[in-house]
């Protein structure tokens, strides 16, 4: 059975997904519900994250009389969280509505309210005040979805309970009052950590750090190497960022955009180049333009240039947070120009290296001697100083292939390759009892079957006595 | 005299921080007594003195301490309190501390927290451009901030900077330069006199010479050839590779 549905679901989805009318979207709703039914039954978490999955995809959609519909039929009308739930779904164009959701009441035959499906819809009507930036709305509907999960104790609503913490603390960010509930949050990571709620932990611990990002993964590893980079631990930072936009799904192109901005930055720090292509990616040339021309102007070395861009894309980078980074890279670009200078020079004074690298300083020739001298010491450049006659001699550049550095390199990218396998060998999702137990996964069906029917009954029973 | 009168300031403030353990306005638990602003105000107060204090008496690890204790009141209790006007000035102290005692990277997160308003600031601008004249090796820009210092409390981590930015300047010297005159290499180095210049070659780089008027910095030759093969290196690599292989294969 547990195979039929998720069968049904597959195809089902896309073809509702498509048309955008609100039955529809009432129907995919209906459908995810089913889901995440059957998770609960069935104890699969996967499951619900893939419920979670369709539903963002169905946020644009998310009208105030689909939504309504859908409480109506997802859960007991007049019951407590029902009443609380729509107070907050505003009643516009109910008229036409009420047939369809008179129809649900008589289809729908579980009008027991499982846990996770109230957790759900709390879910919901808190991502739809928060798009419809009703955010005084979305801190109560918040707060009183976690006051409820204090009282829940199930691994399947782990899953839905870490979202329901993000857009708790998405809501009070967005009206600047995070200190607020700073102890709760701290009481909730405690908690998930007891309860061995991985999802919760990272949640909590990614909330805590004041970056709120969803569950997965990869959006751990965006602010990791925000983290990283702010602390100017270049290398780490990197790895994180590629790493996050590889991982991150074909269809966050945002989130992709702003992996890749910083990603660009970080490798600039680096004294690296970013290649052409990485600006060119598919509708990110637009967005990436502003750090396409600041790596031009870092490659060139050109003082002027970069402070051209920089001033002349201010407003985007300060929204993008990337000011204070941009500040860092000036050193960088000098570093570049003098790279390029001592290159083509054998001997070159100091005044045509400041007048070259257009330093404007009251004591343009003081600061190029100190800044070549660090720019030695630090093995940018090889060459030497001759403070007496005020030039600075560069030295020939010896063969390379004479030193270690090229196995050096080759190692390193030997390794980076087979890490690059470990990890996405380790990443592998197996089917759960593959094929050596088929006549156990049969039985397990009719138990489950059993067990839903039984709950059925119950459930009706419950309704019986309302 | 003075170290007295600081103890006396010190023992005084003791006390009121034994006090301020019973305000349960306080951070963390910021709880909403009729009091609340007044004993914000107040603890806000003490701990600003505290850090000037420990300035004054030139102690960087109370300071740290101090600091420490007073940033919650300019985060969390942000909402609730008129700004301080001394909170520019020692956020800006702060970062100072931070770039003298080189933790570059503690200063950047501290940057990350500020506002776009406060990075306005001239204390804060101060330091900022501080870090970056220091990051680019402008070493003489960093020494001339001395005499611009916003706040007077600022002037004992920029004699500390500067003693930082002599070491800085005598490690790129030894590795741009072959030799310099003892007059170049004074003021360079910006001594006053040959004889402290003398005392801090012994000092800290007893490896320079001083011949004929001339400073010979002993430059390591680096960057020789690789003459023999790592051979151990090399064979623990390709084993590494080829048990890697074996195992995808």
């Amino acid at each position: 059975m547990t195979q039929d549905v998720e069968m049904k679901e597959e195809q089902s989805v896309p073809s509702d997904s498509i048309s955008s009318t609100s039955p529809t979207t009432l129907q995919t709703l209906k459908d995810i519900a089913a889901l995440i039914e059957t998770a609960a039954y069935s104890r699969e978490v996967r499951r619900i994250v893939r419920a979670i999955r369709l539903t963002i995809q169905l946020r644009k959609k998310l009208k105030a009389s689909v939504l309504s519909a859908f409480l109506n039929f997802a859960l007991l009308p007049g019951s407590e969280v029902h009443s609380r739930l729509s107070a907050y779904v505003p009643k516009e164009d109910g008229h036409d509505m009420d047939v369809d959701t008179a129809t649900s009441v008589t289809q729908a035959t579980a009008k027991h309210s499982l846990p996770e499906l109230e957790i759900y819809c709390y879910l919901l009507v808190l991502i739809f005040l928060i798009d419809q930036k009703r955010y005084n709305e979305a801190k109560a509907c918040s707060s009183a979805s976690i006051a409820r999960l204090k009282n829940l104790n199930r691994r399947t609503v782990d899953v839905l309970a870490s979202r329901l913490h993000y857009y708790y603390s998405l809501s009070y960010e967005l009206t600047g009052d995070l200190a607020e509930i700073r102890g709760n949050l701290l009481a909730l990571h405690r908690t998930a950590t007891l309860r061995h709620d991985e999802l919760g932990q990272s949640r909590g611990l990614i909330v805590l750090t004041l970056a709120y990002c969803p569950l997965q993964f990869c959006r751990y590893l965006f602010y990791l190497g925000k983290i990283r980079t702010i602390q100017l631990e270049y290398t780490d930072a990197k790895e994180s960022l590629l790493q996050a936009a590889r991982k991150a799904p074909a269809s966050a192109l945002g989130f992709r955009v702003q992996c890749n901005k910083w990603a660009v930055i970080v490798r600039l720090l680096l004294g690296e180049i970013p290649e052409r292509t990485v600006f060119m990616q598919k509708g990110m040339e637009k967005a990436l333009r502003p750090y396409f021309e600041l790596t031009n102007a870092v490659r060139i070395g050109d003082l002027e240039l970069f402070k051209k861009v920089a001033e002349k894309f201010a407003s985007t980078f300060s929204s993008d947070g990337t000011n204070n980074l941009i500040v860092r890279l000036r050193h960088n670009v000098i570093r570049t120009g003098l790279r390029n200078i001592s290159i083509s020079y054998s001997k070159i004074s100091l005044t045509d290296v400041a007048k070259k690298l257009r330093l404007d300083s009251p004591n343009p020739v003081a600061d190029a001697e100190s800044i070549v001298s660090k720019a030695i010491r630090d093995g940018a450049i090889d060459a030497t100083l001759d403070h007496a006659n005020g030039w600075m001699l560069s030295k020939e550049t010896g063969d390379i292939y004479s030193t270690n550095e090229p196995q050096i390199a080759f190692n390193s990218r030997i390794a980076f390759c087979l890490n690059m396998h470990n990890e996405a060998v380790r990443a592998l999702r197996f089917p759960p009892n593959s094929d050596k137990e088929k006549e156990s996964a049969e039985k397990r069906r009719e138990r489950q079957q059993q067990e839903q029917e039984l709950a059925k009954h119950i459930a009706e029973e419950d309704d019986d006595e309302f | 005299m003075d170290m007295d009168y600081a103890l006396l300031i010190s023992v005084e403030s003791l006390k009121k921080l034994v006090l301020l353990t019973k305000f349960r306005s306080l951070p963390p638990l910021f709880e909403e007594t009729p009091n609340a602003i007044h004993e914000l105000t107040l603890a806000r107060d003490i701990y600003e003195h505290a850090v000037v204090l420990s300035v004054k008496i030139e102690d960087q690890d109370a300071f740290e301490r101090d600091f420490f204790q007073l940033k919650p009141y300019y985060t969390d209790a942000r909402g609730r309190l008129p700004q301080s006007p001394q909170e520019y000035p020692i956020l800006g102290l702060n970062l100072l501390r931070l770039l003298v005692q080189n933790r570059i990277a503690e200063f950047h997160t501290e940057l990350e927290l500020l506002s776009p308003k406060a990075l306005e600031n001239p204390c804060i601008k101060h330091a900022v451009e501080l870090e970056q004249s220091f990051m680019e090796g402008a070493y003489n820009r960093v020494l001339s901030a001395r005499q611009t210092v916003p706040h007077e409390t600022y002037v004992y981590f920029m004699d500390l900077l500067a003693k930082t930015v002599r070491d800085e300047i005598a490690g790129c010297s030894e590795k741009a330069y072959d030799s310099l005159s003892l007059k170049d290499a004074r003021q360079i180095l910006l001594f006053p006199s040959d004889k402290e210049l003398f005392d801090y070659i012994k000092e800290d780089h007893p490896e320079w010479e001083i011949k004929n008027g001339f400073v010979f910095f002993q430059r390591a030759k680096d960057s020789t050839p690789c003459k023999e093969i790592p051979s151990l290196q090399l064979i623990n690599q390709t084993l590494s590779y080829a048990r890697e292989l074996e195992r995808i294969v």
